[in-house]
């Protein structure tokens, strides 16, 4: 247990390394550019995983409906946003507003698609995530 | 180093928030894609597909490079942290931590991460130092989304 909470606590230090590599490269090319590097890397080292473990055309991927195939594109633009922010506004402050942006969309989806949930939670969650948006973008020291 | 951290620009802010909302798509998309098919197939479509689109951006935008300095090879491997990610998820989320703990635990990686970063300057990247409000935002911030990740499913 202890061995998977560290696992799932470096999956997200491995978020914000990956998304400073990317910021980095940015710095020197172009945030469009980062993009790409991040996506073909990725993809031989994904390519190379499935020729290692086997098993990637298991199941029945055919059968999903065509928007769940949309992630590429909509990651493209993700990666791009990230490098491009990290060096103007530093890594806390991007990794804390995608974030909040991430857990406010999240409730909008599951409202919209009908997912059932806690509404005083997600009502309470909202509030303090946009709280610590005002906080983050009004207050002066 | 400069310690006077400017606010950032509603441009910023505005990005970085819609960026969020493109990464609960993605999760949506890919997760449906997993549903389907295996792990890996869900993760190695988008880097396809993601390759293919990030061509034709280069190819149509032709974007300037910022500098004529060659960046250092180790910029260019941003991707393999994110492949090994997609990795690590998929084997905790079917253990005791679950799809919840997975986020919250994934979430507080990031943020403290992300901190030392940039007190450090790591990676060559501006070093900055998190002001008390810095501190106030980020603690409203990571309550609320435990509440959605812990509180806000079916009661």
């Amino acid at each position: 247990m202890i061995g998977f909470a560290a696992l799932a606590l470096l999956a997200g230090v491995l978020v914000s390394l990956s998304r400073q590599v990317n910021g980095r490269l940015a710095l020197s090319t172009s945030a469009w550019e980062s993009s790409f590097w991040n996506h073909i890397v990725g993809l031989g080292f994904v390519t190379l995983a499935a020729v290692l473990f086997g098993g990637l055309f298991a199941g029945a991927p055919m059968e999903a409906p065509w928007w769940a195939y949309l992630g590429g594109p909509v990651g493209v633009v993700f990666i791009a946003a990230g490098s491009w922010l990290i060096a103007r506004i530093g890594a806390a402050q991007t990794a804390l507003l995608i974030i909040a942006g991430q857990m406010i969309s999240g409730v909008v989806l599951d409202v919209l698609m009908g997912t059932a949930g806690n509404t005083w939670a997600r009502i309470i969650g909202i509030v303090l995530i946009l709280a610590g948006m005002w906080v983050s973008r009004s207050a002066k020291d | 180093m400069s310690d006077s951290r400017p606010i950032p620009s509603l441009l910023y802010f505005a990005a970085a928030f819609g960026a969020g909302g493109l990464l609960s798509l993605m999760v949506l998309f890919n997760g449906t894609l997993a549903i389907y098919g295996s792990l890996l197939f869900a993760s190695w479509v988008p880097h396809l597909t993601g390759t293919m689109l990030a061509i034709a951006i280069l190819l149509v935008l032709r974007p300037r490079r910022a500098s004529t300095f060659r960046p250092p090879l180790w910029a260019y491997l941003g991707g393999i942290a994110g492949g090994v990610t997609v990795m690590l998820t998929s084997a905790t989320m079917n253990t005791a931590l679950a799809l919840s703990g997975t986020i919250a635990l994934g979430l507080a990686g990031q943020v403290l991460f992300s901190l030392f970063a940039d007190m450090r300057g790591l990676f060559g990247l501006p070093q900055r130092m998190p002001k008390p409000r810095d501190y106030l935002a980020l603690a409203l911030i990571i309550a609320g989304s435990l509440v959605l990740i812990f509180l806000g499913g079916a009661p």
